[in-house]
Formats: structure tokens, C-alpha cells, sequence
């Protein structure tokens, strides 16, 4: 036959476009990502919550918080100098930093101009409202011998504005300066604990910074440990280094894993070396796969690759489906079995296909890209399946193994020895029963942190440092908008008054929000006109000694100040760790952001936004949970969506009874995982439902083996076995796997598959099964 | 930054860790930590570089060598001010307020850690112990080492025989504080007020 030539032909042809395809895509490294945040659904289309976001976000992922810790001050010290100095010259880092300088001279400069605009709230208050009190408080404070002295002589600030301001600035809770070396310092745990920061070149998503970071700790863990000190560390990168590490391990486990034991049942099914090359439309698969993946989306996340490692299994049935008619077909020929397959073949990918798509419907870029790689990847193998593989086994001849053959028909026995037994109907009760109690035990949980593989030991190092320097960020912040700066600093004072009234009782530790830096322009101006009142009360501080004409001509220059706004307060020194939270100007108006600082009840957050003009809580975390709620019910739909298309697609072949029969059992099966799921005490998440949207796709395939009843009803089953066998395989090594998610995810597909294999034998009508 | 009187009290209380001379450090940190309790009035003075008059004030102080230092401000104005081991407390009506660890700064605003606690073995970490003299007229300066508490201090001189008599801290701005303490006695314990003080 002529297409026995073309076919494998134009086959060839399309596999090395395929492949130059790749080769072009991945010339310039592989275009791998491990970030997270590309999984999951964009939580907002507003561009400012996007970049108020990416803000929040940009520290996480690039900044490296380790505390050298050593029982002796110096010894700590020392180290973390040396381990400083060996990061900086790693390359890796933009900067690192163990000690501190400072140019005091520009943050008196700061002050002296900042005297009205910087000025803390409560002090301005003061000020306004008892200015006597202040002046008395002022006098004070000069004789105070422990009140310090402020950066500012006194001479050029005799009302002591800028001590003021320089006590009101933010401090870490439990970080202290060594004034010798201008180390980071705290005290925890009997230890002396030295803050090292460093901040990367790239960020957590590059493929190979993390694991290079991680790599330099170690080492530097290594060190610390030989001089008797101990590290702790703290970064998104240390996280996304481990997430890496445990991809590529449980890639090579799943994928490896699967492929040895299908080559393995191959082997010991066909009896022939030369049937392994039915293990060449999977790798065509995952080529396909993966060239569509990046074609459409640029990259390939690692979890796509872990997930999609699972296809080994549902590839590798298309040429089974014709090598299992060996059985039957004596002589077996390739070409004539492909034929004879072939319509079956076609269903099998079609349903598969709207299985695996069902998925791309899903708001979550996860699971679009594993849709689309499975579909390709389907494609792939079963293009090659049915033009090339033929002409591979072409001239073989299958003498296949007789004990599968053995095994399928002691199967059907005992199956009709149960049937004889107790009949369908009441099998039917008995697993609807087995189905509600299991149900009922079931319970559904969604979190993105199924997502991450944490390590225990990356959890608690992370809260140690939280722990040992006070510093606790927290996921959640607020975006305030507003049409001008002043109406802004405005509404940050709204709600920085109820913020403070949480601080107050503790449901929050601490808040950064601009308001605390600058005065708006009329707080700034009623201080300007109180100070003008303030010769009135100033006898005290003339009684010390203090010429009165030093004293007005300081009054004549903080009239004369110009009033300062965010962006002037920002520039300065003491403005550095404000500066994240200024959005700047847009169309709209002008945004800023209030950070937050040690866990809080999210709702309570909520709670503080209500009333508020053009405040908002960003909780992508929290909104994160709620799409994953809202898509579970999406998911069911998508499932019964699915299963209509095709009943409506099997009503060709099979008529209206056949395709409900068909689409019917795989159902039944998805519901007796679930309720399975439930009798293991497993939740039901978001990816367990995902999986058995797959499973009913895949496992409809069985079904339609099973009606067809080519070759007799043990070679059916036969078929079904091999092929369930094989994609039980790469699915039931995904159960494996640490992160939750995806073992979640396998251990649906694998109870599914289960389910649908013992199920399929009722596909058949009762009158084949009779025959 | 409570610094120059924290400074103080590392100086007289912990001359401890220092090294030794013919009338060497270690001499003088044994000569100081002998009593147990030293007081006796203070003056003190804080000259300002644009004032002629130095702001006098005067009081009384109590050092107790495990406990801490009690500086009783009594003129012009009264005041009192407790430095231990946990930091600094002033009192008011309701008794001690512990003062928060002022303007500690922010890792951000890095200088106002610039003269943080001395702490015990922070005196010769933070500066240069320079001696002379004997055991009954010495001499100590203090210089510090680091580039941020240079930005605050130029020095800070120490005399004293028996006791400590007087310290001057010179500023960098230019400002200048003495305390001077002419008339201290030790005593083998405290009185019940004194105990009440460091108690609460």
C-alpha cells in the first residue's frame, strides 16, 4: 500500500522540523522556569497592584538574610566578615553587606531641613497643643545627661526638633549596631548572632543562581561549623534551590522509574528486543510536548516537566493498542494491526485530548501548560505510532508471551464467578454504598503551599531569623491610591491610626507607611503658623542662658523652610528604607504602599480597608486560596462538560446507549477514587479533582476496548490491563512525590485508574459478553 | 544613644577587661571595683558651644558595683535615672519607665546606633585605652576606634585617684560635658532607700 511508504515519509519530515524547532529553542539555554508565581492565576489585572506586587515580591526573591551566630562577640563577628567578604567575591551578588557606615553628615543635613516636614505625628501634636509643655520638655532634655545627644548641636536646633525626629525613626526589634566594627548584632539563644544581607545579580527564577547560592552556603555552613559557629539563612532563593533539586530528582524518579518498568513489561510481554522500539512514540510525545510548550508559552515551568513525565504511560498505549492484537492475530503484521485498530486508536486520542484540554480551561497557567504539553505530546505519539512505528516493526513477527494472556482470562473467571454469585445490580448498590460513606469522610483543602515542597528544615531556619531579628514581613500589604500626595499622606494617616490601634493590642507588630516620614504640605503649614506662637512660652529656655536673638533667628528659618514632599523626604539617607513603598505618580493620581510587619488575621486586615477611600488589602496569598476554591467548582463542571463531549463524540460509533455505557463507568470510577480519597482520610484538593478530570478521559479509552471486544473479551482485557499497567505506572510514581500537590495528583490518577480497569468489563453489552 | 553616661559607667565599672601597665589597667579596674558602693554629689556641666554659660546642674549618685547607677538630678531641676544591666529608666510619678533603646536606629538609619550600649567588653572594642599616671592621680582616655563613633566623639578623659573625680566628653560638634565628682565615699552596702531603688 502506497501509505505504507508516504506515511513514515512525511513523518520523518515533520519529526525533524520538530526537532529543529527545539534545537532552536533551546540554543540559548534551556527555557526552564521554577517561578511559582507563573502557576498560579494573575490575581489582578490593575497594573499598580501588579508592580506594587512585583515591589513587595523583588526582595523575597533576590535577597539572602543569613545570622552568623558563635557564642563569643568577636568570634561571630570575624566570621561573618570573612564569609562577607567570600560572597562578595563569588560574583553572584550585587551586594552583601555585614557592617554598616554611615555618613553622619548627610543625615544631619536631612534633619535640619526635614525640622517641620519629618516631624512624628505625636511630637507635632505636642508642639500645636501644649507648647509649653514642649518647651519644658526641651529644657529637660538639655540637662538630661542619658538623653543622648542629638546628631544636630544644639545651637542649630535649640528647640530639639531633630532629636525628636531621630527618636521617632523605625528600628528593628532586636538588631543592634557593634559601634566598633558596624556589625549588625543580636542576641538570641546565648549565641551573638551577626546579620549578613546579600542581595543577588539575578533573582530566584534564574535556573542556576539558586542552586549556586545554595551551593556557596553550604559551603560557608561548612566553615562556620569547623570554627564552632552556626548559620541560619533566610531566602526565597534557598526555597526555589530545593524546589529545583527535589523537580529534577522525582523527574528521574517518575520518569525513569515508568520507562524501566514499561520496558521491562514489554519485554516480558512481547518476548522481542525489537518491541522496546514501541517506546519511540513517547519520546517523539515528549519532544512534541515540550516544543508546543515553549513555542506558546515562552518557557516550561519545572512542575509542567514532573507532571508531564506522567504522559510516559498514556503515550506508550497507542502502540499497544495494536501490539496487544498480537494475541489474537496470528500472524501478527504490523500494518494489517494498525489498520485494524486504527478507528480505536483515533477515539482513544481524541477523548484524551479533550480530557487533557479540559484542563487549559482552567484560569491556572499550571495546568494550561499541562494540558497543552500532554495534547501535543498525545499527538506526538500517536502520529508516530501510526505512521512510523509500523514500518520499524515492519517484518516482525509477535510471538507474545502466553501468561498475560493467562492472567486475563483467570481475571474474566473470577469475574463471572462473582457475577454468577451476586449480580451487577446489587455490585452496583454495594459500590454505591462504599461510594457514599466515603464521601462523606471527605474533606477539601486548598492551599498554595500544596505547591511548595518546604522543607522542614528551610521552615524553621526562616523562623529563626524572623525570631532572632524581629523582623517578620508579612505576604500582605495595603495599596493606598489617591488623587495627590496630600490627600494620599492623608488617607495613609487614616489608616495608619487604626493600624496603630492593632499594634496597640498586639494583633500586629508594626507597619511602615509614608505618612510616618513626611507631613503633608497643611500639617507642615500648621506647624509653620504654631511656631510663630511660640516666643510666648520660650522663657525657659532664655533663663538657660539662651540668647533670644539665636532663638528667632532659628524661628525665622524654620518659617523659611520649604516645605518638603515625599519624593524630597525619600532622597534623603533617612529615607532609604521608605523608598519601596512610593509608587510615584501615574494617570490616576499617585500610590503608595503600607508594609506590614508579624502575622496577623487576614480578615482583621480586611476589616481596617472598609470605609477607607482608595485603600486596599493586596493578600495574593489569600486570594490565591479563594481562586483555588472557585475553580474546584469550575473543575467539576469542566468534567461533566467534557464527558458530554464525548458521549456526543462515541454516539458515531457506538450509538446513544453504547457512548452513555462508555462515558458512564469512568465516572463511577472517578467517584469511587474520590470517595476512596475519603476512606484514606486524603483531602479532596484542587489537583486531585484535576486528576480525575484526566482519568476519566484516559479511562474511557478502556471502556471503548472493552465494547469493541476485538479478539474476544481476555484479549480485551488484556489490552486494558497492559495499557492501565503502563499509565498506572508514571502516574502511581507521581504519588511519590514531596511535594503535595503533585503526589495529590498521582494518587487520584492512580486509585482512578484502578477503578476503571476493574470497571471496564461491564462496557461490554451483554450480549458480546455472552458471545 | 545614652551613650556618654552608658560610657561612663562601662569606664568606671568595667576598666575591667583592660590590659596591663606599671600602674596598669587591670590595676585600675582592681582599685575601682574594690567597694562595693560609691557615692557622693556630682556636678555637672554641659558646655555648649554657643552658649558662655555652661547649663550647671547638680545631684547626688550611687554605683553599686553588681547593681548599677543611680543619678539623682536634684538642681535646677529634678530628675532621676537608673542605668543597669537591662539599659536606661527614669523616674516620674508612677515610678522606673524603662526609656526604649533610644533611637537604636533602624538598620536604615544606621547612625543612631553610632555610640549604642557599651556594654562590658565594648568599651575597649569601641576605643583606644590610653593610661597614665598612678594609683592615687591616673589619667584615661578614651578614642574611639571606629570611623561612626568618631563622627560623635573626639575623645573622652577620665581622672580620678582612689574613685573616679571627673570625666569629659568632647564632642565632635564642639560641645563639651563634665561630670565632675570631688567628694565620693564608698560604703560595704546600700541604704534601704537605695536597695528600694535598684529594686523596682
Amino acid at each position: 500500500m502506497p501509505s505504507e511508504r508516504v506515511l513514515p515519509r512525511l513523518f520523518l519530515l515533520l519529526l525533524i522540523a520538530a526537532l529543529a524547532l527545539t534545537g532552536w529553542q533551546w540554543h540559548r539555554g534551556a527555557p526552564l522556569s521554577a517561578d511559582l508565581m507563573t502557576l498560579v492565576p494573575g490575581a489582578t489585572q490593575d497594573p499598580l497592584v501588579q508592580r506594587a506586587e512585583q515591589r513587595m515580591q523583588e526582595p523575597l526573591n533576590r535577597q539572602m538574610l543569613v545570622l552568623v551566630g558563635h557564642p563569643r562577640r568577636t568570634q561571630a563577628i570575624a566570621l561573618a566578615q570573612r564569609l562577607g567578604e567570600q560572597w562578595q567575591a563569588s560574583g553572584l551578588f550585587e551586594q552583601v553587606q555585614w557592617s554598616v557606615q554611615s555618613d553622619l553628615q548627610a543625615v544631619r543635613e536631612q534633619l535640619l531641613q526635614g525640622r517641620l516636614a519629618m516631624l512624628s505625628r505625636t511630637d507635632r501634636t505636642a508642639l500645636i497643643d501644649d507648647p509649653q509643655a514642649f518647651v519644658e520638655q526641651r529644657v529637660h532634655s538639655l540637662y538630661d545627661p542619658f538623653s543622648g545627644f542629638s546628631l544636630v548641636p544644639s545651637q542649630d536646633d535649640w528647640l530639639g526638633l531633630t532629636g525628636r525626629i531621630q527618636d521617632s525613626q523605625p528600628r528593628p526589634a532586636s538588631v543592634q549596631l557593634d559601634t566598633a566594627s558596624g556589625a549588625l548584632l543580636a542576641e538570641a539563644d546565648g549565641q551573638f548572632w551577626v546579620l549578613l544581607r546579600a542581595r543577588t545579580l539575578g533573582n530566584a527564577f534564574d535556573m542556576q543562581l539558586p542552586l549556586q547560592v545554595a551551593a556557596l552556603l553550604d559551603d560557608s555552613r561548612q566553615q562556620a561549623r569547623h570554627d564552632g559557629a552556626q548559620l541560619l539563612a533566610a531566602s526565597g532563593l534557598l526555597y526555589a534551590a530545593n524546589g529545583q533539586r527535589q523537580a529534577s530528582q522525582e523527574i528521574t524518579w517518575v520518569g525513569g522509574g515508568a520507562t524501566l518498568g514499561i520496558l521491562l513489561l514489554l519485554l516480558l510481554a512481547f518476548r522481542r528486543l525489537r518491541v522496546l522500539l514501541a517506546f519511540v512514540p513517547v519520546l517523539i510525545g515528549m519532544l512534541f510536548g515540550a516544543a508546543a510548550c515553549v513555542a506558546l508559552f515562552g518557557q516550561m515551568h519545572v512542575m509542567t516537566l514532573v507532571l508531564g513525565s506522567s504522559l510516559i504511560g498514556v503515550a506508550v498505549d497507542y502502540p499497544l493498542h495494536y501490539l496487544s492484537k498480537s494475541w489474537s492475530l496470528r500472524p501478527w503484521h504490523a500494518w494489517p494491526a494498525l489498520r485494524l485498530t486504527l478507528p480505536g486508536l483515533s477515539l482513544s486520542l481524541v477523548t484524551s485530548c479533550i480530557g487533557y484540554l479540559a484542563l487549559a480551561f482552567t484560569p491556572f497557567p499550571a495546568l494550561t501548560q499541562i494540558a497543552v504539553f500532554s495534547a501535543a505530546g498525545l499527538l506526538g505519539a500517536y502520529l508516530s505510532a501510526v505512521c512510523l512505528l509500523p514500518a520499524l516493526l515492519k517484518g516482525t513477527s509477535l510471538q507474545p508471551a502466553q501468561w498475560p494472556l493467562t492472567v486475563a482470562q483467570w481475571l474474566m473467571a473470577l469475574r463471572s464467578r462473582l457475577l454468577a454469585r451476586v449480580p451487577s445490580p446489587a455490585l452496583l448498590g454495594l459500590l454505591i454504598l462504599f461510594c457514599i460513606a466515603g464521601l462523606s469522610q471527605l474533606d477539601s483543602r486548598n492551599d498554595i503551599r500544596q505547591w511548595i515542597n518546604s522543607s522542614p528544615q528551610l521552615l524553621e531556619e526562616a523562623q529563626a531569623v524572623a525570631r532572632i531579628t524581629g523582623y517578620q514581613p508579612t505576604s500582605q500589604f495595603y495599596l493606598v491610591r489617591a488623587a495627590d500626595q496630600t490627600q494620599l499622606l492623608k488617607r495613609l494617616q487614616s489608616l495608619g491610626t487604626r493600624l496603630d490601634k492593632l499594634v496597640e493590642t498586639e494583633k500586629l507588630k508594626g507597619y511602615m507607611a509614608l505618612s510616618q516620614l513626611v507631613a503633608s504640605p497643611v500639617e507642615q503649614q500648621q506647624l509653620r503658623e504654631a511656631l510663630a506662637r511660640l516666643p510666648g512660652y520660650w522663657q525657659p529656655l532664655l533663663a538657660l542662658g539662651i540668647p533670644a536673638s539665636a532663638l528667632q533667628t532659628e524661628l525665622a528659618q524654620l518659617q523659611a523652610l520649604p516645605p518638603l514632599d515625599i519624593d524630597n523626604a525619600l532622597s534623603g539617607p533617612l529615607g532609604e528604607p521608605w523608598r519601596p513603598l512610593w509608587l510615584g505618580n501615574d494617570s490616576q493620581g499617585v500610590a503608595a504602599i503600607v508594609s506590614l510587619q508579624g502575622l496577623s488575621d487576614p480578615a482583621l486586615l480586611q476589616q481596617q480597608a472598609i470605609d477607607l477611600e482608595g485603600v486596599e488589602l493586596v493578600d495574593r496569598l489569600g486570594d490565591l486560596n479563594r481562586v483555588f476554591a472557585a475553580t474546584q467548582i469550575s473543575a467539576a463542571e469542566l468534567k461533566l462538560l467534557s464527558c458530554a463531549l464525548i458521549v456526543v463524540l462515541l454516539i458515531l460509533p457506538f450509538g446513544v446507549g453504547g457512548a452513555l455505557r462508555i462515558v458512564a463507568l469512568p465516572l463511577l470510577a472517578a467517584v469511587c477514587s474520590l470517595a476512596s480519597l475519603g476512606w484514606l482520610g486524603q483531602p479532596l484538593t484542587l489537583f486531585s479533582l484535576f486528576g480525575l478530570l484526566l482519568v476519566t478521559a484516559i479511562s474511557v479509552d478502556y471502556a471503548i476496548l472493552m465494547h469493541e471486544q476485538i479478539g474476544g473479551a481476555a484479549v480485551s482485557l488484556l489490552g486494558t490491563l497492559l495499557a492501565a499497567t503502563t499509565t498506572w505506572l508514571s502516574f502511581g510514581l507521581l504519588a511519590v512525590s514531596s511535594t503535595p500537590a503533585v503526589s495529590n495528583f498521582g494518587l487520584a490518577v492512580s486509585l482512578g485508574l484502578v477503578f476503571s480497569f476493574m470497571l471496564a468489563p461491564w462496557a461490554a453489552t451483554r450480549d458480546k459478553e455472552h458471545a | 544613644m545614652k551613650t556618654p553616661m552608658r560610657s561612663l559607667l562601662c569606664a568606671t565599672l568595667m576598666l575591667a577587661s583592660a590590659l596591663a601597665q606599671a600602674f596598669g589597667l587591670d590595676d585600675l579596674r582592681k582599685q575601682l571595683a574594690e567597694p562595693a558602693v560609691v557615692k557622693g554629689p556630682f556636678i555637672q556641666e554641659k558646655h555648649l558651644r554657643a552658649l558662655p554659660q555652661p547649663l550647671l546642674s547638680k545631684g547626688q549618685f550611687v554605683l553599686a558595683r553588681d547593681l548599677g547607677l543611680l543619678w539623682l538630678l536634684q538642681t535646677p531641676i529634678k530628675q532621676d535615672y537608673r542605668l543597669d544591666a537591662q539599659g536606661i529608666a527614669r523616674r516620674d510619678g508612677g515610678g522606673w519607665q524603662r526609656l526604649p533603646g533610644k533611637s537604636a536606629g533602624a538598620e536604615q538609619n544606621r547612625l543612631f546606633f553610632a555610640v549604642l550600649q557599651g556594654d562590658s567588653s565594648g568599651l575597649q572594642r569601641d576605643f583606644e585605652l590610653n593610661l597614665q599616671g598612678d594609683a592615687r592621680h591616673w589619667q584615661l582616655r578614651l578614642t574611639p576606634r571606629s570611623l561612626l563613633l568618631k563622627q560623635v566623639f573626639q575623645h573622652i578623659d577620665i581622672d580620678g585617684g582612689r574613685f573616679v573625680e571627673r570625666i569629659q566628653m568632647l564632642e565632635t560638634q564642639g560641645d563639651r560635658t563634665v561630670l565632675r565628682m570631688p567628694a565620693s565615699n564608698s560604703a560595704s552596702q546600700l541604704n534601704d532607700t537605695e536597695r528600694r531603688d535598684f529594686a523596682q
